[in-house]
């Protein structure tokens, strides 16, 4: 550090140290204690310069302007993260149905709509005084249904 | 929320500096929203060596740069100085003028000036982050800062002068 490198950071950087590249802050601290005389004029008009700087106030940012940035960022899928892994019935479940339960339930449906079918081709005509034979009450039992009342109940409203 | 931290702390300093640097709320609040619009498609892809303001302020400034451009095609360096930016002196007795004076002894250096000291002077950024952020060598920023400040300076002499001579 010298005369010359310390007058260049004075006019630069102003009159407080810690504004001072931090490389050079030290250094240039032991040359001032050293040489304090040297640079009385040249931090007087740093000094003035920064206090006219610190009576400057800036308005703040909008209020709203941290609400609409906040709407343009990219959330991450907060539910994959809160999903836990799976735990002892869940792994039962992967080693039990290594392809997930799509395929079982679609088994499922797939039996239904064979025993529909197979109920209405064999099973005899709604009995005529009203009451289904059991051919029609297992079809609708395998529809979900209790009976053919409720399935009636519901179709009819 | 990793989001909004980065938000509540890097947005006030991106608004003050656009706004520094275009003298207009709207505009440095679209810069702001620029900025970060901007880093979100930046962020998975995000270099952890990367210094988020440094990389957030040059993105401002480069915004703030290409919207002067279009204002002002001839650059301000090339400009004669401005000289007549002088309140008079019952006004520059109130401190809200006060500050208001020297924000326009700022607004009225020319653009380059101007970034250096917005971002050493008033945002206390490190030289070298500083250079970083506007593109130049440290050397190159500290020539703009004593520039800056001489000039102000010598404005702010010239008025007291003036003010004594009343």
């Amino acid at each position: 550090m010298n005369d010359e490198r310390l007058l260049e950071l004075i006019a630069a950087y102003g009159a407080a140290p810690m504004a001072w590249p931090e490389a050079e802050r030290e250094a240039a601290l032991a040359h001032l204690d050293a040489h304090p005389a040297r640079f009385e004029a040249a931090l007087a008009d740093a000094r003035a310069l920064d206090h006219a700087f610190s009576t400057e106030v800036l308005p703040d940012a909008p209020a709203e302007l941290a609400g609409k940035i906040m709407a343009s960022a990219p959330w991450p899928d907060t539910r994959a993260a809160r999903r836990p892994g799976p735990g002892l019935a869940g792994r039962m479940k992967e080693l039990v149905f290594p392809n997930g339960l799509r395929w079982p339930a679609g088994a499922t449906v797939a039996a239904l709509v064979m025993g529909l079918f197979a109920g209405v081709a064999t099973a005899p005509a709604t009995a005529e005084n009203g009451y289904s034979t059991d051919g029609e009450q297992v079809v609708y039992s395998a529809l979900g249904y209790d009976n053919f009342a409720a399935y009636i109940e519901e179709v009819d409203g | 929320m990793a989001q909004a931290a980065l938000v509540n702390r890097h947005m006030p300093v991106i608004w003050r500096v656009a706004f520094r640097m275009l003298g207009d709320r709207q505009e440095a609040e679209d810069v702001t929203q620029e900025t970060f619009l901007r880093a979100w498609k930046m962020l998975p892809d995000w270099e952890e060596r990367a210094k988020f303001s440094t990389w957030a302020c040059t993105v401002a400034i480069n915004l703030c740069r290409d919207r002067l451009k279009k204002k002002r095609p001839v650059l301000m360096d090339e400009l004669p100085e401005q000289t007549d930016v002088a309140l008079r002196p019952d006004q520059a007795l109130h401190q809200n003028q006060a500050s208001a004076h020297i924000t326009s002894l700022v607004d009225a250096l020319p653009d380059r000036q101007k970034e250096a000291l917005t971002l050493c002077a008033f945002e206390g950024m490190g030289n070298i982050e500083a250079a970083k952020t506007m593109g130049v060598s440290v050397e190159a920023l500290e020539s703009l800062l004593s520039r800056a400040r001489r000039r102000l300076r010598s404005e702010l002499s010239y008025e007291r002068a003036g003010q004594e001579g009343h």
